[in-house]
């Protein structure tokens, strides 16, 4: 049994178009994945925008319904009832949010804001609730006097380290962190990625990542997904992705990644371009009709790709 | 444990930030004429409720027959009108019967169209929907003519029951502006992220999505103070509001109609009328320093 399973889930959104607002097919969002991930490792979803994998994890959460499939977190399972009906279980789950300006309530200060969870979910006096609300600053490596403070005066860096606070205020099972550091600057970055790495330690935190950057992924994954228009395109662990790229999509994706040594340039740019030709002389024979992805196939017992009929 | 802290950069601990109301408030010091303004509002208010606990309606309103239209003397301050009444008395009464009104009348209309507003735009979809249609059948119905009507057929009513029934069409433009401020909110990651932790829809709405909007309630329904009183006044001085037994800024307004009171008789109506004006104004001034203030923009504090 894995910690947390994700079967065939699919969300559709579904769309009314024209003056008579006639049924038009449903935006497939998420169409079918496959996920399952251990306690204490970190899953990767990569993908570019509108691939879904936001809507992916925000369908793990609740925060958006779910079409059809299952979502089992330690056996149980989520797609079922409504939001309110497994608080229980949801508490296990915590999510850090993308842009760390409109997750935190610009009218609420810090106390507040990271005391949101524990008022919900606990029953502390004002002393304790001050007490866990400065432990907890200070293991996200702030000051535990700033929180009267309101989110305006701290730097991006510092209001996602306030989100992380609030999402293991609870000390959850698992979290989703969606591009957690994409609206940072490069050198915090890397501050917050690393911090949330001690913190899993710390914590014994299972992480669903969410990110469009492959660099970040592979500093902090053990497994890889690769989306592409809501499907699947290739999964594996880090080495199997990184090591062994199957599919053309993912080939691609790792070619674009830039090489930090200018020496190497025209080899990784030619490298490229033979990629980019194989990619759209190949195209249709990797996608369906409508552009989608194929089924995935096996490859090794951790890899699976979306390949063609060989034939 | 790491004891590096990332520290603010210019900031001191000690230092607080501004408040909402303290915004508010710095920029209603900072703009003199909406300072004096405020001030000016309060004594009114003070003084019209003050002196009409000492004041007798019934007595002020009953007509003396050998003192008809006296002009200002000690004993009536600002003369009597046709029937003998004090028009100091009867502007006393009728400035708090107004302001009353428009009191009575914003906090029910702002009470109602938060509510309606913050329900509808927060869930937004069939809930909105079916709010709205219900907002867009009241915005139809023809409101001056059922005041009207309900007023000519209503023999006896109050202060409250003219509120109330000023409240019941006058709802609907707060409950649109907060619906789209509502569903402006909704979508930030800050309500998403409250759901994710456990909060319920109504300890969001309250606690989270409400105090957001704290300030573009406080400008509206200032705002509509001032057009709440004028809209009572109008009423009362086409006929359709209190009658002279119940005196209001807009009943003595009406005693202008008589040529003859307007031309010799100005103890009677200017009063009323600057006041009207003086009262407008100033709450205008006060709100549109706090629609300022809640755009940094055009803040001048």
């Amino acid at each position: 049994m894995s910690f947390l399973e994700v079967k065939d889930l699919k969300v559709h959104f579904p769309s009314r178009g024209g003056i008579l607002s006639k049924k038009i097919p449903p935006v497939r969002a998420v169409d079918g994945i496959n996920l399952s991930i251990e306690e204490g490792q970190t899953y990767g979803l990569v993908g570019e925008s509108g691939s879904g994998k936001t809507t992916t994890g925000r369908a793990i959460i609740g925060l958006n319904a779910i079409t059809s499939g299952s979502v089992l977190f330690e056996g149980y399972d989520l797609a079922k009832g409504g939001r309110r009906s497994h608080l229980d279980v949801r508490r296990d789950i915590q999510m850090i949010f993308q842009d760390p300006y409109s997750s935190l309530n610009p009218k609420k200060r810090v106390l507040d804001i990271i005391a949101e969870p524990l008022r919900n979910f606990e029953r502390l006096s004002p002393m304790e609730e001050k007490l866990r609300v400065q432990q907890l600053l200070e293991q996200v490596g702030m000051s535990p006097e700033m929180i009267y403070k309101y989110p305006h005066e701290f730097s991006g860096g510092q209001r996602q380290r306030i989100g992380i606070a609030r999402a293991v205020a609870l000390k959850p099972k698992l979290v989703i962190a969606d591009e957690p550091v994409s609206a940072l600057d490069v050198s915090v970055q890397a501050q917050v990625l690393n911090f949330m790495k001690d913190i899993q330690q710390e914590m014994k935190l299972t992480y669903l990542l969410i990110s469009h950057d492959l660099g970040i992924i592979r500093h902090m994954c053990n497994h890889i997904g690769i989306m592409y228009k809501g499907r699947y395109v290739e999964q594996g662990t880090t080495a199997d992705i990184f090591g062994n790229p199957q599919h053309i999509y993912t080939k691609r994706l790792i070619t674009a990644i830039p090489n930090i040594d200018p020496l190497q340039r025209d080899k990784q740019h030619i490298y490229r371009e033979a990629v980019r030709e194989e990619y759209e002389r190949a195209h249709d024979s990797y996608f369906d009709n409508e552009g989608f992805a194929l089924p995935l196939k096996p490859i090794t017992k951790t890899h699976l790709a979306a390949l063609p009929e060989r034939g | 444990m790491r004891k590096t802290y990332a520290e603010v950069p210019g900031v001191s601990i000690g230092s607080r930030s501004p408040s909402s109301w303290n915004i508010l408030w710095r920029e209603l010091v900072r703009d003199r004429l909406a300072f004096v303004s405020l001030l000016f509002l309060g004594i009114v208010i003070l003084l019209v409720y003050g002196i009409s606990f000492v004041l007798d309606q019934e007595q002020i309103v009953s007509i003396d027959l050998f003192a008809l239209k006296k002009p200002p003397s000690a004993e009536h301050w600002l003369g009597t009108d046709y029937g003998g009444r004090d028009v100091f008395g009867q502007l006393i009464i009728g400035t708090r019967n107004s302001l009353s009104i428009g009191i009575i009348v914003t906090v029910l209309t702002g009470l109602i169209g938060v509510l309606i507003g913050l329900i509808s735009g927060y869930f937004g979809g069939t809930v909105d929907n079916i709010f709205m249609r219900f907002v867009d059948f009241f915005m139809i119905l023809p409101t001056l003519m059922i005041v009207i009507a309900f007023v000519t057929a209503v023999p006896k009513y109050n202060v409250v029951s003219f509120s109330l029934i000023m409240t019941a069409f006058l709802w609907m433009g707060i409950a649109r502006l907060i619906r789209s401020k509502a569903l402006q909110e909704r979508e930030l990651d800050y309500v998403q992220a409250s759901k994710t932790l456990g909060s319920s829809h109504l300890k969001i709405m309250i606690s989270q999505v409400l105090p957001n909007l704290s300030s573009i309630i406080i400008v509206t329904m200032t705002l509509n103070l001032a057009a709440n009183i004028g809209l009572e006044s109008g009423l009362s001085f086409l006929g359709f509001g209190f009658p002279e037994s119940t005196p209001s800024l807009g009943t003595l307004v009406s005693y202008a109609r008589d040529p003859q009171t307007l031309e010799s008789r100005w103890w009677i109506w200017l009063p009323a009328s600057v006041l009207i004006l003086v009262l407008m104004l100033c709450i205008n001034n006060v709100g549109q320093a706090l629609k300022r203030a809640t755009d940094a923009r055009q803040r001048k504090g």
